[in-house]
């Protein structure tokens, strides 16, 4: 019965009720929205780096090194001599090295010149390695292996061949279009940045940059891996030059099955991921890599790169909840105002009944009851719209900005924002229900 | 066919049979009342009687505190000093919240402006002080006492469903008649209903009111003497006041 005159009464108030839902629905909407980000961004990106114990690139910043190497985003860094690369290999703590070469694209997509290593090595979420959808590892020179999105959004599969451009960005006059790479695995999804990224060998790489094939590259901090070891590579490239229309086919049959890709010499690389025998020395050994004065290189431990970047954006992250929580104390006290607003014309309907035997506690009940009416119908309008407008933005997100949304959107700290959303509306609704309760009832049913 | 007044007599008359009635329903004792503490009484009342299942008339001029009287019977204001009994119960001792209760259990209230929750139904309208009474009366009883009051009322079933704010005055009446008496009240307060109707539709409206509430008692409020033909007792509000006149004038007029 409660129930029925409390929405009834919206019902009559049909115009103020709608507004006070709308601006409600708007600032919880806003509040999750920062909550899931905030939560999806730090999920997003501690789930991408995992069982890397040290990142060594060129000096810069460690914040820099981190999102170029690992998320794909912003820029590379400036190359790093082979020499140094295999020092570091060498060092007897040293488990595992994947080398990484940036700076390149396909279709807007991030290429990645790495070696067999990375799909054996690298790890993500809870140290979950890499697995194959279809296909497998790079099996030539020339051979690609791309992320699920990528084969997902591009309907790609193993065999197909793709050009890559040069330089970052979605649009790219310089296309490597003499070298086409043959796709030799699609990798399952993973929700991270490699996802989005296309893998291709060092060796190959270094083909699509020859500068004989007319597209000699600018000082673009970009690496060139240089020095081809491989005999297997070397046959490879003459017979380019004689069929150069021919591409595909070639690509296709100079699969070697003893192909070994890690064979491959490079002259720089961007940057490289490290995993270690022993954890517990990694730092010592950036140390030991940042105090080095004869060949300048920066070490940086993931975790604490991570650690710095959400100390950076904790203080956005406070301002933005804040604000979001402003603006919901914001919407409560208009919802607390259109009650109390309201009391005035509901005198008299509160003073009949009490007559007809609605008790104090049953009039606050009715009250409350009202208030909490529209803020559970926004909190379930405001997830649904958060969730629709999540999965819209979802790959403009993941590209723009590598955030991976994953998982339930809503988390323990959006469900706690919730329940003190609710509370909180039952406070502000205590203030007219009480108001109304306190007018006479005489004063109410004469309407003095 | 049975007539509709032989079903209103069979239906809404059924619940008080076996209960011993008390002796007075209403029993006043020095009751003064003023609407600003310190200030001279506005009314006050020595004393007043009424016995159980009387129907009594209670007159006055406009301003001679005839509503502010139905007001303390009723418990919507209170007595700044004196007591008023009801039903053999101290009302006027009772708590805000023990008075509403007792309101809503044995006294039916049938308000000058009717006072109808105007957005909601009627049905809602009359279901909901079956609701606040808590009488423990099933879903069923209450739907037949209600499609029994109405019809007694000459309402169409119909109109359960429309809004309050959607009848006329003369429906709104009836309705608010029905929501007093769904609870079969021992006591039923009117305050001048029937100030807008003429003289045919207000003895017609009396005759049908006498009918369901034949066994409450009823306080009729109004300054139209030309309707005191239709209750056992009539009172005037200025005998009430007067210490030494605590007799019905109604005797003389029956």
């Amino acid at each position: 019965m409660l129930g029925s005159i409390a929405l009834e009464s919206l019902k009559r108030r049909r115009s103020t009720a709608l507004l006070t839902l709308i601006s409600i629905t708007i600032s919880i909407s806003l509040l999750i929205s920062v909550d899931i980000i905030r939560t999806q961004v730090k999920s997003s990106f501690t789930r991408t780096v995992s069982g890397v114990d040290l990142i060594v690139g060129a000096p810069s910043g460690q914040l820099n090194l981190l999102l170029s190497s690992v998320f794909n985003i912003g820029t590379p860094t400036k190359g790093i001599e082979w020499e140094s690369v295999a020092t570091l290999k060498n060092n007897r703590q040293v488990d595992w090295i994947i080398p990484l070469s940036l700076g390149d694209t396909h279709r807007g997509f991030r290429v990645v010149g790495t070696t067999n290593a990375f799909f054996t090595h690298f790890k993500y979420g809870d140290k979950q390695t890499l697995a194959f959808k279809n296909g497998a590892m790079f099996n030539t020179p020339l051979a690609t292996v791309v992320g699920a999105d990528i084969a997902a959004d591009l309907g790609y599969k193993v065999g197909d061949s793709i050009i890559i451009s040069h330089g970052l960005g979605n649009v790219s006059f310089n296309n490597h279009d003499e070298h086409r790479f043959v796709i030799s695995g699609i990798l399952q999804k993973t929700g991270t940045p490699v996802d989005k990224a296309v893998y291709v060998t060092l060796e190959g790489l270094e083909k699509a940059h020859s500068p004989h094939q007319g597209h000699g590259r600018a000082s673009t901090g970009i690496t060139r891996p240089s020095a081809i070891q491989n005999p297997v590579s070397e046959h490879e490239h003459e017979h380019e030059h004689e069929h150069e229309h021919e591409h595909e086919h070639e690509n296709a049959t100079e699969s070697l099955e003893d192909y070994n890709v890690n064979a491959f010499i490079p002259e720089q690389v961007s940057v490289v991921m490290v995993g270690l025998k022993n954890r517990v020395t990694a730092l010592q050994l950036q140390y030991r890599i940042n105090q080095n004065k004869t060949t300048p290189l920066m070490a940086i431990l993931p975790g604490m790169a991570l650690a710095e970047l959400w100390q950076i954006m904790g203080n956005i992250e406070a301002l933005l909840l804040g604000l979001s929580a402003l603006i919901v104390a914001c919407a409560l006290i208009g919802l607390s105002t259109m009650l109390l607003a309201s009391m005035r014309e509901r005198y008299q309907e509160i003073a009949v009944l009490r007559s007809i035997g609605a008790g104090p506690g049953t009039l606050l009940l009715l009250i409350q009851l009202e208030a909490m009416f529209l803020a559970v119908i926004s909190t379930a309008l405001s997830v649904g719209l958060v969730v629709a407008i999540m999965a819209l933005i979802k790959p403009w997100l993941s590209s723009e900005y590598g955030i991976f949304l994953s998982g339930p959107l809503l988390g323990k700290s959006s469900l706690i924002i919730i329940a003190l959303m609710l509370f909180a509306t039952y406070l502000v609704s205590l203030f007219p229900a009480i108001a109304a309760y306190r007018r006479g009832l005489h004063s109410g049913l004469s309407g003095r | 066919m049975k007539s509709v007044m032989n079903l209103v007599g069979a239906d809404v008359s059924n619940s008080k049979t076996d209960e011993k009635a008390p002796a007075l329903a209403v029993n006043i004792d020095a009751l003064t009342f003023s609407y600003t503490k310190g200030s001279p009484p506005i009314l006050s009342i020595p004393q007043w009687k009424v016995p159980s299942n009387q129907h009594v008339f209670l007159s006055g001029p406009s301003g001679s505190g005839k509503s502010t009287l139905l007001n303390l019977l009723s418990g919507t204001l209170s007595p700044t000093s004196g007591n008023i009994t009801l039903l053999d119960k101290p009302f006027s001792s009772l708590s805000p919240r023990q008075r509403d209760k007792f309101r809503a259990q044995h006294i039916g209230v049938v308000f000058q402006q009717f006072n109808l929750i105007q957005y909601l139904s009627v049905e809602q309208n009359i279901k909901a002080a079956v609701y606040f009474a808590k009488k423990g009366a099933s879903s069923t009883e209450v739907y037949e006492r209600m499609l029994t009051l109405i019809d007694a009322l000459r309402l169409p079933t119909s109109v359960l469903k429309q809004k309050a704010d959607a009848l006329s005055i003369g429906q709104q009446q009836r309705v608010a008649i029905a929501r007093a008496l769904i609870n079969n009240p021992e006591l039923l307060i009117v305050d001048e209903p029937t100030s807008a109707l003429d003289t045919a539709a207000r003895d017609s409206f009396m005759t049908l009111l006498k009918s369901v509430a034949k066994d409450s008692t009823m306080i009729f409020v109004s300054h139209d003497m030309g309707m005191a033909s239709h209750f056992d007792t009539t009172f005037s509000i200025s005998d009430l006041s007067d210490t030494n006149n605590s007799q019905p004038t109604g005797a003389l007029l029956c």
